[in-house]
């Protein structure tokens, strides 16, 4: 049907023009031409300002009328416009008074905050022209895409394996033998072997529009250049990163994008985005204009009484999270991500920070966390935060969540690393993280899959350094050794960095297999670091942010020399599927209420129903009722776990199973390969039913089997 | 943009001499579409077209889908490689009839 309302009304030079819809927000194409709409409280006048793509200086400046503005929006469209050549900014006129919080600058071009592209930075790494008056460049998109039949995957929490990886890092080392090295196609072309792997969750670091440049500068140590390679620091929230994209030379990056998460979904992977509302990239007062500060600097940033910025977040500013107007542009935009590109979840970075109030205390109910948590377009999609800030605020087990949101546990990370290192009284707290953390998330009934455990993140060492490094080795980051976290609970097991002693070798792959042990039985929702099932190192660098090059890329070439450790990754992944016992919603009720004879789980040692918990045991085993899987909601096997962090073998008294069932091998990380890992359904049967001896430093997993004709089928073969 | 479009046994052969973007995608929407008829069996002729935009893959893919709609297709010959790759990256290459030759296009019948 026509409408009668598109027909233009005005002209300006050659340009035809009508009042605009002030929603949505940012640049739509609309019958005939572009609806562009900005918000601002504080500025007097806003003009549109468009250039052809690429070109350095503007082809039109079209100031919006007073009849364009509706309340503190202005909108209008723009007829017959090309609009794939088009980029466009605003320039806005206001008040220039720091103390008043208020920065309008009119010679400046501004970027809309809802760009859904963004050019400037089309090809990673690619120099570019810092002459140019606008760097960030705001594009129109098509916004239709033909998903066909696909749908967000709504994979429980509790059956989730999580993969974390950066988009670049993943693929741009040579080794990779990708066509489109650190792109996302280049992530398409991994997707069989991320099925091997048999995760079902990717965690891509952040992918919206940052500036790879931001404060890049060369390394005294190394001589090489230091780039904002991690991207926490965003330029634009709706935009994805174009250099990201194989096809960003073409502004293609939103199709290419899409097309990742389809092809995903396709396959069964559920894609998360790590995404970074507490800050921008537009750093404290001496940092530049790309967009928030130009258009209304005391609606976006958290200000100090002096008009100077708060700095929660480590990185120069601080997003006023809990201003309406803000907080409707992180719902936009979530909403925006979630039903445009199909995206499965959001990680929230420094997640405390959007619980500040608009001075920055910490609020008991937090609108925008409640609004995240409740919101009709975010029903399903999975709700993660980092639940503490730079500014000290650490939320872990007491972030506001009601009901939705889960947290990166860095207590499972503390307490498994101190546990799996040896270290003494780390007993108690790993009984915690086995179980998905009930001291954390008993409250509110938040469940077990409030937890996302995991060991290693992109934050930190990788599992290979965790164990072949004490003391992190950051000196090709140029801060002489300051940067990065000193509390890394890593050991490395006789030896500083890599060595050619077989002994501290073997121990350092028998510590990764525990450690991945560990992290897959435990309840909770687990998350790998894309690379640790290789054994990919950063040469001890455990704050690889500004590294863009083989200490964070991930070398393919040690899929062929590790593949002992990607089997047992693998096959501990299958495990962890096969078996619901590890995957319960909700905590453990330490008591038997199927009427199985055994408790839901059960505490052993080296005696069995007795767990000594002294400072100086580092011995602890635990039986997984099967008829209470799921709440006893499904049947499963009954598993039992054995974990000797001493330095010596020791047996372990097994308890005892009803009549009819045995136990067999599923794990024995002290065991050599291919017996370190049994297939599901093909675990060896225990000889000897009263005891396992557990190698010094391993981990045991037990399956209870039925006799099936007194053999197992292993044994038959 | 030029647009050639020859009829031959029941085939209609389009050639696109040019960039396929958006200042030129309206017009081949245009001319294009009329041609779209049920049964009937389209081949683009790309060899002469040096870069397909956004927009471009916009409109062949819309033509791609009226043309299955009605039991047609929608061929395209003469892909480059680079086009091709761009196709393979953005996915659209799902949904279309890649050939080297008419001949290919027909003997797939």
């Amino acid at each position: 049907m026509l409408r009668i309302d598109l027909h233009p009304t005005h002209k300006q030079g050659d340009f035809r023009l009508r009042v605009g819809k002030p929603l949505p927000f940012g640049a739509t194409i609309v019958p005939g031409g572009v609806n562009f709409s900005i918000y601002s409280h504080a500025a007097t006048s806003c003009e549109l300002v468009l250039f052809h793509k690429h070109e350095p200086n503007p082809y039109a400046v079209i100031p919006f009328l007073n009849e364009f503005r509706i309340g503190n929006v202005y909108t209008m469209v723009v007829f017959d416009l090309d609009y794939e050549d088009i980029e466009y900014g605003f320039r806005l006129d206001g008040p220039f008074n720091p103390r008043e919080g208020h920065r309008f600058d009119k010679t400046r071009i501004i970027m809309d905050p809802y760009a859904k592209a963004i050019g400037g930075r089309d090809v990673w790494g690619a120099a570019p022209n810092w002459e140019d008056q606008y760097q960030h460049r705001a594009r129109i998109i098509f916004d239709d895409f033909d998903w066909e039949n696909d749908h967000p995957l709504e994979t429980s929490m509790e059956d989730m394996v999580i993969y974390e990886t950066h988009v670049r890092g993943f693929t741009k080392h040579p080794s990779s033998g990708v066509k489109h090295p650190g792109t996302f196609a280049g992530i398409r072309e991994k997707i069989s072997y991320l099925k091997e792997l048999g995760i079902n969750c990717i965690e891509l670091m952040p992918v919206h529009e940052f500036d790879e440049f931001e404060n890049s500068r060369v390394s005294p140590a190394t001589g090489k250049l230091l780039m904002n390679y991690w991207g926490y620091s965003n330029v634009g929230f709706f935009a994805p990163k174009a250099g990201f994209a194989a096809t960003g030379k073409f502004g293609m990056q939103v199709d290419e994008l899409k097309t990742l998460v389809k092809e995903m979904h396709r396959n069964g992977i559920e894609v998360i985005l790590d995404v970074v509302f507490n800050h921008t990239a537009e750093g404290n007062e001496n940092g530049p204009y790309i967009s928030y500060r130009g258009i209304d600097n005391k609606t976006y940033y958290l200000l100090t009484p002096d008009g100077y910025y708060f700095n929660f977040s480590g990185c120069g500013n601080t997003l006023n999270c809990n201003n309406p107007i803000v907080r409707n542009m992180i719902l936009d935009c979530l909403r925006y991500w979630a039903a445009d590109y199909h995206i499965d979840g959001f990680r929230f970075d420094l997640a405390t920070i959007l619980g500040r109030d608009q001075n920055g205390a910490p609020m008991n109910s937090p609108p925008l966390l409640e609004t995240l948590a409740f919101d009709p377009v975010l029903g399903k999609v999975k709700l993660i935060a980092e639940a503490w800030d730079a500014g000290g605020l650490y939320q872990v087990g007491s972030f506001p969540a009601w009901g939705r949101w889960a947290e990166w546990n860095g207590k499972f990370r503390d307490d498994v690393r101190k546990f799996l290192k040896g270290e003494p009284g780390a007993l108690g707290g790993m009984a915690q993280r086995l179980q998905g953390s009930p001291d954390l998330y008993s409250w509110e009934g938040r469940g077990a899959c409030a937890s996302i455990n995991f060991i290693t993140a992109h934050d930190g060492f990788t599992l290979y350094d965790l164990v072949s490094y004490n003391w992190k080795h950051n000196e090709a980051n140029g801060e002489n050794n300051n940067d990065g976290g000193n509390d890394n609970y890593s050991w490395n097991c006789g030896c500083e960095g890599d060595t050619n002693d077989p002994g501290i070798r073997k121990l350092r792959v028998k510590q990764m297999k525990n450690a991945a042990a560990m992290l897959l039985v435990s309840q909770g929702t687990p998350m790998i670091l894309a690379g640790d099932e290789i054994g990919n190192t950063q040469w001890g660098n455990n704050n690889a942010y500004c590294q863009d090059n083989e200490i964070s890329w991930i070398d393919w070439s040690l899929f062929d020399k590790n593949r002992e450790l990607f089997n047992f990754f693998k096959h501990m992944v299958a495990l962890r599927l096969a078996h619901p016992v590890f995957r319960n919603r909700t905590h453990f009720q330490n008591r038997d209420y199927m009427g199985s004879g055994y408790a839901d789980i059960s505490w052993h040692g080296t005696k069995a129903w007795y767990v000594d918990w002294s400072m100086e045991s580092r011995m602890l085993a635990f039986m997984l009722c099967g008829s209470h899987a799921k709440g006893g909601s499904c049947r499963d096997n009954t598993v039992y776990v054995a974990m000797n962090m001493h330095w010596e073998m020791r047996g372990f008294e097994l308890p005892k199973l009803p009549h009819g069932l045995v136990w067999h091998v599923a794990v024995n990380t002290d065991a050599e390969p291919p017996h370190d890992i049994w297939p599901a359904g093909e675990e060896k049967r225990l000889g000897n039913q009263e005891e396992f001896l557990v190698g010094p430093r391993s981990v045991v997993v037990l399956i209870a089997r039925e006799i099936v004709g007194k053999r197992s089928r292993k044994e038959k073969h | 943009m030029e647009i050639k479009v020859v009829n031959r046994d029941g085939v209609t052969l389009v050639a696109l001499l040019g960039n396929l973007d958006g200042n030129t995608a309206p017009e081949v929407q245009e001319k294009l579409e009329p041609l779209v008829e049920a049964k009937c069996c389209l081949i683009l002729d790309l060899i002469k077209c040096g870069y397909v935009s956004s927009a471009g893959l916009r409109v062949l893919l819309m033509l791609a889908k009226h043309l299955t709609a009605q039991e047609g297709r929608l061929a395209l010959i003469g892909v480059c490689p680079e086009i091709k790759d761009v196709m393979e990256m953005t996915g659209f290459i799902n949904f279309f009839e890649l050939h080297d030759t008419i001949e290919e296009v027909l003997k797939t019948k």
